[in-house]
């Protein structure tokens, strides 16, 4: 599935001045299975850019464009099937529910999409050695972890584009590279892409392309 | 799992404060329906008159026995009684103005016979079935229906007689005949019981019978109007009742204290309705602010659901079922609750004397379905538009 910009610009961020690079006011594509890196500073607009694309904000110009569909012509019905089984997210907020487990915390995103499977839900989990994590509510554990939690969740579900804010933002390089080669490994499964939005390009990182805000 | 996370974690104080609130609300509301429904039906079945009518005549005073004062109403006295706001309609009844007999015509009951008196009224005031009460030149049976008394004193004879008494439903399978006259001529018709009245001391027969009869047999002037039917609004009794006081008139008495007291409790539970009503109203709001308040708490559960992908159908599904199954248990409860009240204030109603039908009313069970549809599309609503006011948040 293709996404393309064509002269997006937001509203709060018309006032700045962004260079001939940038995303914003242009038109870029995000190829389908494609690995993109979404490299800014503070203030750019990478969460701007994610709830943009989720259809969380309506307040900018220009068109965005899936599969050749303005998303303003999207109905309910058309933006819950996108962020059920197209594009999963983590959010830089993360969006766990704190008074929840963990494992209930991919239960509830399981149940929405069917694909739940305990033992790979658990792998994951164990492979970013969180393991004893599994039945702690999310609100006790620490921001690193709950990030980690984040990842297995939009891990765990279906999806042709992982969108990722800032997502390894309370990681040390060690759990970064895990959590990365965790995302590339099911990216190849599912043939998905993924855009990683970042304060700066990092070396472990490994993408085809970088996008500038 | 998702009812976990939205109502779990509540605050229930205000949600029981609200159940109260609605119980009080439902009972009471069941309860006034209930009783308004019941005190309008009160002693339907043994009235053939229609609702808030009576029949009235002068007084008869010593004035009048010397024929100082007249008994009878005039044409004009009637039209303007018609004038009154509180007087729907009015009419003369009309009596017999011949000789009639009344007498069994049955082979299983022993010759019983009678002079009699018999009226008419206007079919509009009377509260029969229309295919039992007519008659026409030619028709084998007249209609007729008798004054209860009447039966007690055909039971007198019946037991008299050593044969068993008569039920009223007897009494109207058996054969009686009217013989009328004017002294010179006479003629014989069947007759047959279609109902029993405690409210009219004559005979009553269709108007068309009596001026078939009157044409044929009448002796002299046409008969005077001493009796006639009015009609009261709904609600307005009081006003007639002084009216009636204040120009001599009078009806019989039980007709008098039914219909007062029909006016006095049933205008209480009117005023008690009004207050269910409010009362209902104002718990069914406080329920409706406090789904409003858990959707609040919920916001960033219910945002989150939405940014994972949950419809906001299911969701607002999910509120709108959690709180239609709260208020199917107040309604619950609040019909237990009438049960038990229903029970005493039976109580309280017969040690006075007077018995009602204790089936539970229709329009009872009619305002706790419309109270649950009005309930159910108000959560609905608010349910819907709080949570697709988060979608594109």
């Amino acid at each position: 599935m293709q996404i393309e910009f064509n002269k997006v610009l937001p509203k709060p961020l018309a006032e700045i001045d962004h260079s001939t690079e940038s995303l914003w006011n242009s038109k870029v594509i995000f190829i389908s299975g494609k690995r993109i890196l979404l490299n800014a500073s503070s203030g750019k607009g990478k969460t701007t850019f994610v709830h943009t694309l989720m259809g969380l904000r309506s307040d900018f110009i220009g068109d965005i464009l899936v599969d050749d569909k303005n998303s303003k012509s999207f109905n309910i019905d058309k933006w819950v099937e996108l962020r059920k089984s197209i594009i999963s997210v983590v959010y830089q907020d993360l969006q766990l529910f704190p008074q929840l487990t963990v494992e209930e915390n991919f239960k509830l995103k399981a149940e929405l999409t069917g694909s739940f499977n305990s033992e790979v839900a658990f792998e994951k989990l164990d492979y970013l050695r969180l393991k004893d994590k599994w039945n702690q509510k999310c609100g006790v554990l620490s921001m690193g972890q709950q990030q980690r939690v984040a990842i297995v969740r939009a891990l765990i579900q279906p999806f042709q584009w992982l969108v990722m804010d800032e997502p390894f933002s309370h990681l040390d390089n060690h759990n970064a590279d895990l959590c990365m080669q965790l995302i590339q490994n099911r990216c190849d499964e599912l043939k998905a892409g993924f855009i990683l939005t970042t304060l700066d390009a990092k070396d472990n990182l490994s993408f085809d392309y970088e996008v500038k805000l | 799992m998702i009812k976990n996370l939205l109502f779990k974690y509540q605050e229930k104080r205000q949600l029981v404060i609200a159940l109260i609130g609605a119980l009080l609300g439902i009972t009471f509301l069941i309860s006034s329906v209930h009783y308004l429904d019941k005190i309008n039906q009160y002693g339907e079945d043994s009235e053939i008159l229609g609702k808030n009518t009576l029949i009235l005549q002068k007084k008869v005073t010593s004035a009048s026995t010397m024929g100082l004062t007249k008994t009878d109403f005039t044409e004009k006295e009637i039209s303007k009684m018609k004038l009154e706001t509180f007087i729907e309609d009015v009419k003369p009844v009309i009596s017999n103005n011949f000789r009639v007999w009344f007498e069994t015509n049955d082979p299983y009951v022993p010759t019983f016979k009678s002079d009699v008196f018999i009226q008419a009224v206007s079919k509009e005031f009377l509260d029969v079935k229309s295919d039992k009460w007519h008659w026409k030149e030619g028709e084998k049976f007249v209609p007729m229906i008798m004054p209860r008394d009447f039966l007690v004193m055909l039971n007198t004879f019946m037991n008299a007689s050593g044969i068993p008494q008569v039920s009223d439903d007897l009494a109207m399978k058996l054969k009686f005949r009217l013989r009328i006259s004017d002294g010179q001529k006479e003629e014989w018709v069947d007759t047959k019981i279609i109902g029993f009245t405690n409210e009219i001391a004559s005979i009553l027969v269709p108007e068309n019978f009596m001026e078939y009869a009157t044409k044929k047999f009448a002796q002299g002037d046409p008969g005077k109007i001493t009796q006639i039917m009015v009609a009261g609004k709904e609600g307005e009794f009081g006003k007639l009742e002084t009216y009636m006081n204040e120009r001599g008139l009078e009806s019989k008495n039980s007709q008098v204290i039914v219909s007062r007291l029909k006016s006095i409790v049933g205008t209480l539970f009117a005023v008690i309705l009004v207050i269910s009503i409010v009362a209902v109203f104002a718990s069914g709001l406080v329920l409706i602010q406090y789904m409003q308040l858990v959707l609040s708490h919920n916001k960033y559960e219910v945002r989150t659901l939405l940014r994972l992908g949950m419809h906001p159908t299911a969701i607002t599904k999910t509120f709108f079922r959690y709180f239609l199954i709260v208020f199917i248990i107040v309604l619950a409860a609040g019909f237990s609750f009438f049960i038990l009240l229903k029970y005493f204030v039976d109580e309280i109603f017969q040690s006075g004397g007077i018995y009602m039908n204790e089936h539970i009313s229709f329009l009872a069970i009619t305002s706790i379905f419309l109270t649950f549809v009005i309930f159910a599309l108000a959560s609905y609503r608010t349910a819907k538009k709080e949570v697709f006011s988060l979608f594109n948040k």
